[in-house]
């Protein structure tokens, strides 16, 4: 949860990048760590074994410098996507303050898709938070490969399939290319600190 | 399209989900061009192709058992176990963050060294209770039963727990234990004097709970829940906030009320209980003057 300290005007939250395995989470930060790496506070920390599998999580620290005459800082995580690892994504999630949920377009993922939007919902169930009222963002990745020939899934289809009900902000993205990655940490910056707002009233 | 155009189509798929780790995706493609190939007469001829799409399958194969046969939780260094440990603590107590931090290195899989720093809290004399029932689960994931029981054997020696609590323990171990279907042979409890008199706490230790569940069972907000974030705990009384509009919530919830079915989150474990409605007041000044705050009184075990 996120930590406000009122006395000297800082603010830091956790974001999370939720979705299932070889989605596309850990790029989404490798690309967010290069292109903004001024704004990050250390090195991005990525724990994974051989291969380029993340086994626990990816952390990447960021200050966003003042806003409304606070400090802010976030915390960036991603969590392993594999179905073997929940113990470790329910970990991960503790203290969420908001969600890029990174969904595959590749249409042979479309089920992996559900299941990892089901498991976060279970997920945050068991943290005492509900799917509907954070702060979440939907990241359609790997667009780029339409121009491959590779069958994707359509974004009404993708939208029909998960956010027909949550009803939540959508970006298609490249994260390999960077397309579409700013966007979404933007809006999920902005959807998670307004909420920071609401419950904390951290702005002057 | 073409038979060959297809087939090229299908290798192109193969090979982009290979190199996109979606290994099971890959097999699963070449398998389709290799039963497409096998269909046209003049393609099945040709044997370099075949062999060409054989061979892709069994290097699939072999990077999903070399998959397969990698350890879920590998031991880390101690560098990214001080990470984890500092990261994946929330309690603002010493103890419940140290607790805390041992959790997260077993959630982590890191079962060594969670041992070792339950072992320490416990003759810290930490939540020795919970403490141990952690310990417990460490062993039991790393499937070693019978160091589960030869530890509990040594605690029925020492003068840490009480006879319930010693009692307690025993079942949530049998508990642990079947679970996972394993079988284990236990030491009986039985009462014995105690050599010393436990060094009695000042204060109640109590478990620093995050948010509440209360799931409402008679009157007019039967069969509903309601979820607190708590925003203050003295020891076993946790303080929530109601917003103003809803203030029949807050008139259910008068002082003296009994809450039977209370969940209760808490960095290092989720457990139902009871407890007492103690107190409920306005909120007079301030951004939320007109909402409520509540005192729960949760029943200690």
């Amino acid at each position: 949860m996120a930590i406000f300290n009122a006395k000297d005007r800082i603010i830091e939250c956790k974001l999370v990048y939720y979705g299932p395995g070889r989605g596309g989470k850990t790029t989404n930060l490798e690309y967010i760590f290069k292109a903004f790496n001024k704004n990050a506070s250390a090195e991005m920390v990525s724990i994974n074994t051989m291969g380029d599998r993340t086994l626990f999580f990816d952390f990447l620290p960021m200050g966003l410098g003042k806003i409304r005459g606070c400090e802010v800082k976030i915390q960036l995580y991603t969590v392993p996507g594999q179905a073997r690892y929940r113990s470790t994504r329910k970990m991960v999630l503790k203290g969420v303050d908001g969600v890029v949920f990174v969904a595959d377009s590749l249409d042979v993922r479309r089920k992996a898709n559900l299941l990892s939007l089901k498991d976060l919902a279970e997920n945050l169930k068991d943290e005492g938070k509900n799917v509907f009222q954070i702060p979440l963002v939907l990241q359609y990745n790997k667009r780029d490969l339409a121009e491959q020939g590779i069958p994707l899934l359509p974004v009404d289809i993708m939208n029909k399939d998960l956010n027909s009900k949550l009803k939540a902000p959508f970006f298609e993205a490249s994260a390999l290319k960077g397309n579409g990655v700013g966007a979404t940490l933007k809006q999920a910056l902005l959807l998670t600190l307004r909420q920071l707002q609401k419950e904390l009233q951290w702005t002057k | 399209m073409s038979e060959k155009d297809r087939i090229k189509r299908l290798l192109k798929e193969a090979e982009i989900y290979r190199t996109q780790g979606l290994l099971s995706d890959s097999k699963a493609k070449y398998l389709e061009t290799l039963s497409l190939v096998g269909k046209d007469g003049l393609l099945s001829k040709n044997q370099q192709l075949v062999d060409g799409i054989k061979s892709k399958i069994r290097a699939v194969e072999k990077a999903l058992r070399e998959l397969s046969e990698r350890p879920d939780k590998p031991e880390l260094t101690q560098d990214m176990q001080k990470l984890i440990k500092k990261l994946f603590t929330f309690s603002h107590t010493k103890e419940a963050a140290a607790i805390e931090g041992a959790v997260a290195l077993a959630k982590f899989g890191q079962y060594d060294q969670a041992l070792n720093e339950f072992h320490l809290l416990l003759e810290q004399g930490i939540l020795p209770v919970v403490t141990a029932k952690n310990i417990v689960r460490c062993y039991v994931a790393q499937r070693k039963p019978e160091a589960a029981a030869e530890q509990f054997a040594k605690w029925l020696t020492r003068d840490i727990f009480s006879f319930d609590e010693l009692k307690q323990l025993r079942t949530f171990i049998k508990g642990a234990m079947q679970k996972e279907g394993i079988e284990v042979k236990l030491a009986e409890v039985t009462a014995r004097p105690r050599k010393a008199a436990r060094a009695k706490r000042t204060e109640e230790m109590f478990l620093e709970i995050s948010a509440i569940s209360i799931h409402l069972q008679g009157g007019t907000l039967k069969d509903q829940t309601f979820d607190f974030e708590v925003q203050f705990q003295s020891a076993n009384t946790v303080t929530v906030h109601l917003p103003s509009s809803r203030k029949e919530v807050a008139d259910f919830l008068a002082p003296g009320t009994r809450l039977d079915d209370i969940q209760c989150y808490s960095p290092i474990t989720v457990f139902r209980s009871s407890g007492t409605v103690a107190g409920t007041a306005t909120i007079k000044h301030g951004p939320k003057q007109g909402d409520y705050t509540l005192d729960i009184t949760i029943d200690a075990d």
